[in-house]
């Protein structure tokens, strides 16, 4: 096994929220299978019901089943988090790529536009982009996306200009291999790592300012089940129905803690080994 | 000193710019006409001709950014389509709201996450070190608005101690009364920026305390509080306050959540009604606004750099 991946395996902190968002992801993606209730289904006999055997989260203002609404909510989650990953990545590393294999004005001009995005705050931009595009789950998707397009062309940019200097990129160039071949073929393939770190940052970053903008009733419209939707409603029977809130939010709080600690374990164990290349 | 300001001011010219530029052309990005989206659907045919003629819809594309830009700058960000007041008075309204909750986080910030920081950098990899940064990594990864309701939920629902909405009270006018509104919204911004404040003082702590100059503080014979406090404190502040510039943008984000838990009166709960009922001048106001005093605050945090490390050629 990759001793990366065995490394991080020992950590019990990364196992737990590996554990965590596969059994996340998994129930998200099969939850038509798994449960028997639509998270749409209105019961208006038995509405802000405690947590019961039946119920196991309780029930919302129109009957609803609030665990099948957090775990339908996980999928609009999951979905636009690794969409709005996917446009960062898809920019972001091709314009790190760029500004980092060729230097000069390329490099210049790309990262003056990254810089001007990264001095914006990120739920500002998202608010605004969302005030213009209206609401719905594509423009959640595309206004978290693009907020995170700097982290990726920044750490793109820092790992080409470490492998431009090493000696196997310089022989590929020396041998006649043309700037696109070099850039995907040698450079790209050894900068994976770092990015692959960031996708599970970002993506943790993704899910709280998805969560964040429909908490704040900007975000993904109802009925759509969404988790930051949840905690508004929620906010509403904190008399009533104090659960209510209270059970959505430690399903999403436990993602994001899991995906963050993932995150810095992997960024940490790449770094040792960097360090370790670096003395060899 | 004034020439390395003016010069660090010149580089976040560009940035405000385009960004105006984004947030002028807002207007134009919203399906229908410019018009409607700045006078609403009930407007009268003189507000119309009023918004034609100050927009200058005949001249062209430039010439209407820079009389907006040029007004803007006055002080006239135009009127908002919900209450027919002017934006700006709408905003300044806000201001002290906004401002008396920044400031009470940002003193439970430092009052929880310096001490902290230091406990953990001084024994780092023990077992305080491993529950504090647990700590860290909670206050930072609790989603605030979640953090919030809890905190309603046992202050507010549970004990009956405090209020569950908080109404803005200025602290000179009732300090007591004051204080009961604005305890929890400080408490729930205050712990994440105590988790920024704690991870990233911590990781400047430790890069410090393994300097040379550490280690001969240490064997003259210097107390320990004065090795920290007299060296190791001042050069990790450099790090430190470079960290904490790059999470303004956070703290804003913090803000804005926080308000709409509470239903607190501030800046940011402005921003998010005007969204609600599509208010343009109103949006457009709130986001410059708040994007200067942003700009203003990480210029402001320039210069304490430069303060901070006299290395720093400013001339």
């Amino acid at each position: 096994m990759n001793p990366t991946l065995r490394r991080l395996l020992a950590h019990r902190g990364a196992l737990l929220g590996i554990a965590y968002i596969m059994l996340l992801a998994f129930t998200a993606a099969f939850a038509h299978l798994i449960l028997p209730t639509d998270p749409l289904a209105q019961d208006l006999a038995n509405t802000l019901d405690p947590p019961s055997p039946e119920h196991w989260f309780g029930t919302d203002e129109l009957g609803r089943d609030l665990m099948t609404r957090a775990i339908y909510g996980a999928r609009t989650s999951l979905v636009t988090a690794l969409g709005a990953v996917a446009i960062a990545g898809a920019i972001g590393v091709p314009i790190g790529l760029v500004a980092g294999f060729f230097g000069g004005w390329r490099d210049a001009i790309l990262m003056r536009i990254v810089d001007v995005l990264l001095a914006l705050p990120g739920i500002l931009f998202a608010m605004a982009l969302i005030a213009v595009l209206g609401r719905s789950q594509a423009a959640s998707l595309v206004a978290v996306g693009i907020t995170g397009i700097p982290a990726f062309a920044r750490i793109t940019r820092a790992q080409v200009l470490s492998l431009r200097q090493r000696d196997f990129v310089t022989a590929v160039e020396a041998m006649g291999g043309s700037s696109a071949y070099t850039m995907f073929t040698t450079v790209l393939p050894n900068a994976w790592s770092p990015i692959l770190v960031q996708v599970v940052i970002l993506s943790s970053v993704a899910i709280l300012l998805e969560a964040a903008l429909s908490f704040l009733g900007v975000g993904i419209p109802p009925p759509t089940p969404s988790w930051g939707d949840m905690l508004r409603t929620g906010k509403g029977f904190l008399y009533e129905a104090p659960y209510y809130a209270v059970l959505p939010g430690l399903v999403l709080t436990l993602t994001i803690l899991s995906l963050d600690t993932l995150g810095r374990t992997l960024a940490r164990l790449i770094e040792d080994r960097q360090s370790a290349e670096d003395d060899a | 000193m004034t020439s390395y300001i003016l010069r660090r001011l010149a580089q976040f010219i560009p940035v405000l710019l385009l960004a105006s530029l984004g947030i002028w052309a807002m207007i134009y990005a919203v399906p229908g006409s410019p018009v409607g989206a700045l006078v609403g659907e009930n407007a009268t045919p003189e507000q119309i001709a009023a918004i034609t003629a100050r927009l200058g819809l005949d001249q062209p594309l430039l010439a209407q950014y820079w009389r907006w830009l040029t007004a803007a700058l006055q002080g006239d960000l135009g009127q908002s389509i919900q209450s027919r007041e002017p934006v700006l008075d709408l905003i300044a309204k806000r201001i002290p709201a906004t401002l008396q909750l920044g400031l009470a986080a940002t003193l439970i910030g430092l009052l929880v996450g310096v001490p902290v920081a230091i406990a953990s950098a001084l024994k780092p990899n023990s077992l305080l070190d491993r529950i504090l940064s647990a700590w860290s990594a909670l206050a930072l990864g609790v989603p605030t608005f979640w953090l919030g309701i809890l905190l309603i939920l046992l202050f507010a629902v549970h004990l009956h101690w405090l209020p569950s909405a908080s109404a803005y009270i200025p602290f000179f006018t009732d300090p007591v009364r004051a204080l009961a509104n604005l305890a929890l919204p400080a408490l729930t911004l205050g712990l994440y920026i105590s988790g920024i404040f704690s991870r990233f003082l911590r990781a400047a702590l430790l890069g410090e305390l393994l300097s040379d100059y550490v280690r001969t503080a240490r064997s003259k014979g210097l107390r320990e509080r004065d090795v920290i406090g007299r060296h190791v404190m001042r050069n990790a502040m450099l790090p430190f306050v470079t960290i904490v510039g790059l999470s303004l943008a956070n703290f804003i984000g913090g803000t804005v959540i926080t308000e709409a838990v509470f239903t607190y009166p501030g800046l940011g709960r402005l921003l998010i009604q005007a969204i609600g009922v599509r208010d343009y001048p109103l949006i457009q106001g709130c986001i410059l606004f708040i994007l200067a005093i942003y700009i203003t605050i990480n210029l402001l945090v320039d210069v304490l750099y430069a303060y901070i490390d006299p290395r720093i050629d400013y001339h």
